[in-house]
């Protein structure tokens, strides 16, 4: 079976990427490689280009998913309004009192200066519902390097770009002269000005390790994927046919752009979480589902229904000794087709 | 007197107020033609880099009228700054522009998302014999920026049309500043001749054009999301009295109000007499 996978206009192939919300923890690796890697000081010690949230949740920044952005329509002749977040919904960069607290025996560990009122993962684990059917899942959030990202064109300078080779967005830090309309402009607000450089700065998809231009000469995965604990993340190219992503995107149907209502038209994909039914007070399963239908469709629209019960479907199929092509992609019984990056390499 | 005679005075005084109004309207008008912006020579302008020097006090201001610049960017229409006053000098070498206008909030530095500076900027047609659209020019007539920001100092910019400005490596202006009294002043100096194509020359022999844009920083105003003039033009051409064709088209309604009034006078003695 073959699918159109729609390309930006001029984009010769798209890097994609799919995460399993399944298989995430929570355990905040992907940040911290992502932040190390790229976003230590100088004006970013605020910024996570990639960060790890938890919903339902207020995310990072703090409500972001009321912050405008995006497309009016389908047209895509009109964007929305959007607004630059607060500093304060980011969440300042406090340091902590390390000395006294580990040296000097003088207190706890706590914030120096002000105390915060709020900062990325405030709300980490609170989830929503009442116990025992309490809920929360975890949705680790990049760039989604759109195939009609409305920063590109909320910028007045044509700072922001998507590569021709790849379609990875990215920042001229020589045109860019700090307006931040492409920071209002992205309706998942993921791309942060830097008040030192006075530019604005985003996830560059790791395009030099995707390239193969670190120390060793090799191709590896963007740092968040290959530093994942679980390896939940796919890499590769949404326009290989042979690759895992086309099969989860494009054929199967379970792997969901994030708010596709921003039409934007994401190119990081989620596998949606499946949850436990609910529990009566005395511990019996019950015929409920844990995470409410609606709110799996407001994170990834109303095609996630279909998604859950493909997912549904052929994890059964598996519960049951048979084989499913589907599970064998998310467990990585392949690992060679987790990443694949240079499948385009020759041309 | 004859009804004859009372007409043919009431047309005489009639045709003498409007031989003389001909004669002075355009006096009057090349005192300050529209959109013009006088110019004083001085001996020696140092004086007058300093914005609060007491030397511009004597100098003509001229108040320009802003209205937000329709750049088509999310709330453009929503400026703040409507009018700045301007007052011009130069010396033998260079000129000195003093720009002021009321912002009561001093918006000088960029610390977090949402904090944007207060700045001011004049354009020139890079090539002052062209007019240039007035929106940051085009491709093919560039307009030449003298730009202020208060959290980033001067810049001199190079620009053919919205999203190409350019910065120069190395300003030919300089800036001094004032916020006093919820009010910037901003002298910008710069020599009257360039050294560069790219920088708009000010030659003796022509007027120079010239735009002003201010923005307010706590208004987030910045890019085109700001207030602009229309063209102004600084009279550096020969002689007083504006654009010659200015006082050709004077002279033939004069001319042509004479004419009128002495065929209206000879129609009424021919019928009277």
């Amino acid at each position: 079976m073959s699918h159109d996978v729609t390309l930006a206009e001029g984009i010769d192939h798209q890097v994609a990427m799919v995460m399993d919300l399944n298989q995430c923890i929570g355990c905040q690796t992907c940040t911290v490689g992502c932040k190390t890697t790229w976003t230590e000081g100088e004006g970013r010690d605020y910024m996570y280009w990639n960060d790890v949230e938890t919903h339902p949740g207020e995310g990072y920044p703090r409500g972001w998913e009321g912050s405008g952005g995006g497309w009016k329509s389908d047209a895509r002749q009109e964007r929305e309004v959007g607004e630059i977040p607060d500093q304060e919904d980011y969440g300042r960069p406090w340091e902590f009192n390390y000395e006294e607290a580990l040296f000097e025996d003088d207190g706890p560990l706590r914030p120096e200066g002000e105390d915060p009122e709020w900062g990325p993962n405030w709300d980490e684990d609170e989830g929503a519902g009442q116990f025992p059917n309490s809920y929360y899942f975890y949705v680790p959030r990049i760039c989604n390097h759109c195939t009609h990202p409305s920063c590109v064109e909320a910028c007045p300078r044509q700072a922001v770009y998507k590569r021709e080779e790849d379609g990875i967005v990215l920042v001229d830090q020589d045109r860019c002269r700090g307006y931040r309309y492409c920071v209002e402009g992205c309706p998942y607000k993921k791309i942060y000005y830097n008040a030192v450089t006075k530019t604005s700065e985003k996830c560059l998809f790791c395009y030099p390790r995707i390239e193969g231009e670190g120390p060793d000469d090799e191709v590896h995965p963007p740092v968040c994927a290959s530093e994942c604990t679980t390896q939940l993340r796919l890499v590769g190219y949404l326009d290989d046919r042979q690759g895992p992503i086309y099969k989860l995107v494009e054929e199967y149907e379970v792997a969901l752009p994030l708010h596709p209502e921003y039409r934007t038209d994401p190119n990081v994909y989620y596998i949606p979480p499946l949850a436990p039914d609910q529990h009566s007070p005395d511990g019996e399963t019950v015929d409920v589902e844990r995470i409410p239908r609606e709110y799996l469709e407001r994170l990834f629209g109303p095609d996630v229904n279909d998604a859950l019960e493909t997912l549904q479907r052929e994890r059964e199929k598996v519960n049951r000794g048979g084989s499913s092509e589907l599970m064998d992609i998310l467990d990585h019984t392949n690992p060679a087709k987790q990443y694949r990056l240079e499948v385009f390499n020759d041309e | 007197m004859t009804n004859q005679r009372r007409i043919a005075v009431a047309v005489a005084v009639v045709a003498g107020l409007a031989l003389l109004s001909a004669a002075l309207v355009p006096m009057e008008a090349t005192s300050r033609p529209a959109n013009q912006i006088p110019i004083e020579e001085v001996g020696d302008g140092t004086a007058y880099e300093s914005p609060t020097a007491a030397e511009w006090e004597d100098v003509p201001a001229v108040p320009v009228p802003m209205t937000a610049a329709p750049s088509g960017l999310p709330n453009a229409a929503d400026t703040s700054v409507d009018r700045a006053t301007v007052r011009v000098v130069h010396d033998d070498e260079r000129v000195y522009v003093r720009v002021a206008w009321d912002d009561a909030t001093v918006d000088d530095e960029i610390t977090d998302s949402r904090s944007f500076a207060d700045g001011v900027a004049l354009q020139f047609p890079t090539n002052a014999s062209e007019r240039p659209a007035i929106a940051m020019g085009s491709s093919r007539s560039t307009v030449n920026v003298w730009y202020w920001d208060a959290a980033e100092g001067t810049e001199e910019l190079l620009a053919g049309g919205q999203g190409s400005t350019t910065p120069f490596e190395d300003p030919a202006v300089e800036t001094s500043v004032e916020h006093d009294d919820g009010r910037w002043q901003v002298v910008f100096v710069r020599s009257l001749t360039a050294d560069s194509p790219d920088r708009t020359s000010i030659e003796m022999d022509s007027d120079v054009d010239v735009a002003v844009a201010a923005w307010n920083g706590s208004n987030m105003e910045r890019a085109g999301h700001k207030s602009t003039t229309e063209w102004y033009h600084l009279p550096f051409g020969p002689g007083p009295g504006g654009a010659p064709f200015e006082s050709i088209l004077w002279a033939v309604a004069g001319i042509a109000i004479v004419v009128v009034i002495a065929v209206t006078i000879s129609a009424v003695r021919s019928r009277g007499g």
